[in-house]
C-alpha cells in the first residue's frame, strides 16, 4: 500500500488546536448550516468548506443534512482524545475531505456495533469487509488511526455509502488489491508478544549493571547476559556486553519501542553512554479463536506439504505458510496461534489465509 | 616393496610386484619364484591362501565412509532386525541415514543426536510403509529422551523434505492388542479372563473408531485411547466376571504398561457410551451409570452410527450460533438456554465437540485494556530511578554477596 501524502502531519495533530465539547457542538451546528459558516468569521476553515458545503459531496440526502451527522455530536463526546473534523483545518482540501469521509463512515458504523471499546478492534471488526487488515494502523490511538493512509479502505468504504458523488475521492486514491469480502470474518488476531532488538552502541559492564540495578538477574556461568525486567510495559530484556539488547513481552509495536527506550534509559542512568539505535522488530506472535472444532487429521491429508501433525509429540498441527512466511499452530478446539511475522499485516494476512482453509474443514 | 611377504622357496623378503601379460604377480627377485598370481584383490596379506574376501570389505566403499557413519549404519540394521522388520525396510532406512549424513549439520552433531538419528530413520521408514511403530517404542529401544528424539525427528523431516504419513491407527490397534498376554490361560491369567484374540480385536477397533468420531482422538496421544478401548472391549465380552477388574489390574494381566492418560480416556469413552445409551428405549429405563453401561457395549456398538447421530448435536453449528450471539450481545451465552430450547427431554443432546471445548474455560479471557501508547512518550526520571539501587543498597548488597561467598568457601572443620 503506498504511503499516503498525509503521513507526515500526524505529529502535529496530537496537539489539538481546537478545544472539545461545548465549542465543538457550537461549531458543528454552525457548519451544518452552510450560510452560517460564511457569516462566522471565527471559523478558519469556512473558506475550505464554503464552495462545497459543510461536508461537501458526502451528504447523502441534501434535504436532510442532519442524518449523516446525527451521531456526530454524540461521537465527538465519546471519543476522548479523538479529533473532530474541526481540527483538520490546516490540511488541504483533499485531505480534510478524505478524513471526514473516514470519520463519517466510522461514526455510521459505531452505533451499529458494540460501542464498548474505542480500540481499533472495534473499528476493524464490525463491517466484516476487510476493513481491519487494510487499515494497517500500527497505533492503537484513535488520533493516529484517523490519519493513517488507507487508500483502499476509503475506496472500499465509499461504495457502501448511498452516494454517487464520492468519485472525487476514488480518483485520488489508487486501487490496491484487497481480499474479497466473502473470505473475511469478524475475527481479528490479538498480538501476544513482540520481540525486538536495539543497539546501544557502547560496551557495557554487565557485573556493574547487575549490581546497581534492582530488576536484574545475572548468572555468567549459565548465560552471558543480564536479564532485566520492567513493570510498565511488562517486558523482559536480555542485555549483552556488546551493547545490544533483545526486548520481549510487549503486546504492540509501540509498547515494544517504549519498553526498549526504557531499558536504554536505565542503562544510561547507570552511567553508560547509551544511545538508541537500530530498533527492529524480529518476531510477532498473535492468537485467536475461529470458534469451531477442526479435524486435524483431515487437514494434514489435504495440505501435506505445509502441515506437520504429530499427536505423539504435540497436540497441535504446525502449518508453515509460505506467503506470508508465518508459522501457524492449529488446535482441535479451533484456537490458532500465528508466529514468525515481522509486521502486523503479515499476521492478519496469514490469518485470512488460514481461515479460508479451515472453513473447508468445518463440519455441517 | 610389499610388506610382510617372504618367498616360500628362498625365504627372502625381496618380493616385487610385476605383471606378466597384464596379470599382476608377486615375484621373488632372488630366485624368481612366483609367490602369488591371478588374484584380483590383494587387500589382505593372507590372500596368499586365496581366501575369499567379501565384497563390502574389498571394494573400499567403507574407506570413503567415516567410522561414525559406519557405526550408525550398523545400528540402523541392528534396530531393524530387533524390531523384526522386513528386509526392504532395512535398505530404505540405511538410505535415509546416508542421505541425512550428507548434511553438515548431522555430520557435526553429537553422538547422542546421531544415535537418535538412527531411530528417526527407522521410524520414517516404518511410517511410510504403514508399519505401526510408535515413538515411545523407539525411544525405549534407543534409551533416548523423547524431547531429544522429537527435536531431531522434526529437523530431519524438514531437512530431507520428506512426506511422512500419520500413524495408522487400525494397524496400531492390531499390533498393540496382539501383544496382550490374555489369549491363553496361565498361572497369572485365570480362565475367566482369557479372551479370544479376534473378538477382542474387532470390538476394540469399533470402540476406537467411535472415539475417533466423537473427537476423543484428535490432538491426543493414540496409545492411551487404544488401552482404554481394549479394556472396555475385554470387559464387555464377559461383564459378569470382569466388571470387578480395574484398568490397572487389566494392564498387569495383559503384561503392558498403563499409560497415564488412559484413565481419563476411559472416562470420556464411557461418557460417550452413556449418551448413546440414552437414545435406546430399552436402556433408558434402566438408568445406566458408568459401570452398568459396560454390559450393553455390544448393543451400542452394533447401532453406533445411528446412535451417534441422534445422541449428539452438531457441535460446529452450535459454536457458530454461540459465537454470533456473543458478538451481538456482548455477553456469554449460557448453556442452560440451549438446554431449555430442546423442550421435554431433561438431558438435551450433548454437543459433539472435543472435550477441551466442552470444559469451562480455566481463566476468563479478559479483553486487554486499550493502550494508547505511541512509543515516543516521555520517560520520567522517577520511573527509571525505581529500578536503580541507592548507593547504600549497593553497599549492603555487596556485603551480603561477600558474606554469602565466604560462607560457601569456608572449609569444613576437621
Amino acid at each position: 500500500m503506498p504511503p499516503g501524502p498525509w503521513a507526515a502531519p500526524t505529529s502535529t495533530l496530537t496537539q489539538r488546536p481546537w478545544p472539545m465539547d461545548e465549542e465543538t457542538y457550537m461549531d458543528l451546528d454552525l457548519y451544518l448550516d452552510p450560510w452560517a459558516a460564511q457569516d462566522h468569521p471565527a471559523l478558519p476553515w469556512s473558506s475550505v468548506f464554503s464552495p462545497v458545503g459543510p461536508y461537501g459531496a458526502y451528504i447523502p440526502n441534501p434535504s436532510n443534512p442532519g442524518t449523516a451527522f446525527n451521531s456526530y455530536p454524540v461521537e465527538a463526546k465519546e471519543k476522548s482524545g479523538s479529533l473532530s473534523p474541526v481540527d483538520l483545518s490546516f490540511l488541504t482540501d483533499e485531505l480534510t475531505q478524505e478524513n471526514k469521509d473516514q470519520n463519517v463512515i466510522r461514526s455510521k458504523h459505531e452505533p451499529e456495533e458494540n460501542p464498548k471499546t474505542q480500540s481499533q478492534q472495534s473499528q476493524l471488526s464490525p463491517s466484516g469487509q476487510g476493513v481491519g487488515p487494510s487499515l494497517n494502523c500500527s497505533g492503537s490511538s484513535n488520533s493516529q488511526s484517523h490519519l493513517h493512509p488507507d487508500d483502499a479502505n476509503a475506496v472500499q468504504c465509499s461504495p457502501e455509502k448511498p452516494i454517487s458523488n464520492s468519485l472525487p475521492l476514488a480518483s485520488i486514491t489508487p486501487m490496491t488489491p484487497m481480499t474479497p469480502v466473502s473470505e473475511c470474518c469478524g475475527i481479528v488476531p490479538e498480538l501476544q508478544n513482540i520481540v525486538c532488538t536495539i543497539n546501544l552502541a557502547c560496551k557495557l559492564d554487565l557485573r556493574e549493571i547487575a549490581l546497581r540495578a534492582k530488576n536484574t538477574e545475572y548468572n555468567p556461568q549459565r548465560f552471558s547476559a543480564v536479564i532485566m525486567r520492567i513493570r510498565e510495559p511488562r517486558t523482559t530484556a536480555l542485555i549483552f556486553s556488546s551493547g545490544k539488547i533483545v526486548c520481549t513481552g510487549a503486546k504492540s509495536e509501540e509498547q515494544s519501542r517504549l519498553a526498549a527506550r526504557k531499558f536504554a534509559r536505565v542503562v544510561q542512568k547507570l552511567g553508560f553512554p547509551a544511545r538508541f539505535l537500530d530498533f527492529k522488530i524480529h518476531n510477532m506472535v498473535g492468537s485467536c479463536d475461529v470458534g469451531f472444532p477442526i479435524r486435524l487429521e483431515g487437514l494434514v491429508l489435504a495440505h501435506q506439504q505445509f502441515c506437520s501433525y504429530e499427536p505423539e509429540l504435540f497436540p497441535g498441527l504446525i502449518y508453515r505458510m509460505v506467503k506470508p512466511r508465518v508459522v501457524v499452530l492449529i488446535f482441535v478446539s479451533g484456537k490458532v496461534v500465528l508466529a514468525g511475522a515481522k509486521k502486523r499485516s503479515e499476521i492478519y494476512e496469514a490469518f485470512e489465509n488460514i481461515y479460508s482453509i479451515l472453513k473447508v474443514f468445518k463440519k455441517g | 616393496m610389499p610388506g610382510g611377504g617372504r618367498c616360500p622357496d628362498c625365504d627372502s623378503t625381496e618380493l616385487v610386484e610385476d605383471s606378466h601379460y597384464s596379470q599382476s604377480q608377486l615375484v621373488c627377485s632372488d630366485c624368481g619364484c612366483v609367490v602369488t598370481e591371478g588374484v584380483l584383490t590383494t587387500t589382505f596379506s593372507d590372500e596368499g591362501n586365496l581366501r575369499e574376501v567379501t565384497y563390502s570389505r574389498s571394494t573400499g566403499e567403507n574407506e570413503q565412509v567415516s567410522r561414525s557413519q559406519q557405526r550408525g549404519l550398523r545400528r540402523v540394521r541392528d534396530i531393524c532386525r530387533v524390531l523384526q522388520l522386513p528386509s526392504t525396510f532395512e535398505d530404505t532406512a540405511v538410505a535415509y541415514y546416508q542421505q541425512a549424513y550428507r548434511h553438515s549439520g548431522m555430520r557435526a552433531a553429537r553422538l547422542q543426536k546421531k544415535e537418535v538419528l538412527v531411530g528417526c530413520c527407522v521410524l520414517i521408514t516404518c511410517r511410510q510403509h504403514n508399519w505401526p511403530l510408535t515413538m515411545g517404542t523407539i525411544c525405549t529401544l534407543l534409551y533416548a529422551d523423547l524431547d531429544v528424539f522429537s527435536g531431531t525427528y522434526m529437523q530431519i523431516v524438514k531437512l530431507l523434505g520428506l512426506d511422512v504419513p500419520s500413524l495408522c491407527l487400525a494397524e496400531l490397534v492390531k499390533t498393540y492388542c496382539s501383544s496382550f498376554k490374555l489369549f491363553q490361560a496361565s498361572p497369572s491369567v485365570p480362565a475367566k479372563y482369557v479372551e479370544e484374540k479376534e473378538k477382542l480385536l474387532s470390538r476394540t477397533l469399533q470402540l476406537v473408531e467411535l472415539a475417533d468420531e466423537t473427537w476423543l482422538v484428535t490432538g491426543r496421544h493414540p496409545l492411551p485411547v487404544i488401552t482404554a478401548a481394549s479394556f472396555l472391549a475385554w470387559q464387555s465380552l464377559q461383564p459378569s466376571h470382569r466388571l470387578r477388574c480395574s484398568l490397572a489390574q487389566f494392564c498387569k494381566l495383559a503384561n503392558i504398561d498403563l499409560p497415564h492418560p488412559a484413565s481419563s480416556r476411559l472416562q470420556e469413552l464411557l461418557g460417550v457410551l452413556l449418551r448413546m445409551a440414552e437414545q435406546l428405549a430399552w436402556l433408558q429405563v434402566l438408568k445406566l451409570d458408568k459401570r452398568s453401561v459396560v454390559k450393553y457395549i455390544g448393543d451400542l456398538l452394533q447401532h453406533r452410527h445411528t446412535l451417534v447421530r441422534t445422541a449428539f448435536r452438531d457441535g460446529t453449528a452450535e459454536m457458530e450460533t454461540q459465537e454470533k450471539e456473543r458478538q451481538g450481545q456482548g455477553e456469554e451465552v449460557e448453556n442452560s438456554s440451549l438446554g431449555l430450547s430442546q423442550g421435554k427431554r431433561p438431558a438435551s443432546p450433548a454437543l459433539l465437540l472435543p472435550p477441551c471445548m466442552l470444559k469451562p474455560p480455566k481463566r476468563i479471557c479478559s479483553t486487554p485494556a486499550i493502550s494508547t501508547v505511541t512509543g515516543d512518550e516521555n520517560i520520567s526520571d522517577s520511573e527509571i530511578e525505581q529500578y536503580l539501587r541507592t548507593p547504600q543498597e549497593v553497599r549492603d548488597f555487596q556485603r551480603a554477596q561477600a558474606a554469602g561467598q565466604a560462607a560457601t568457601s569456608v572449609p569444613n572443620p576437621p
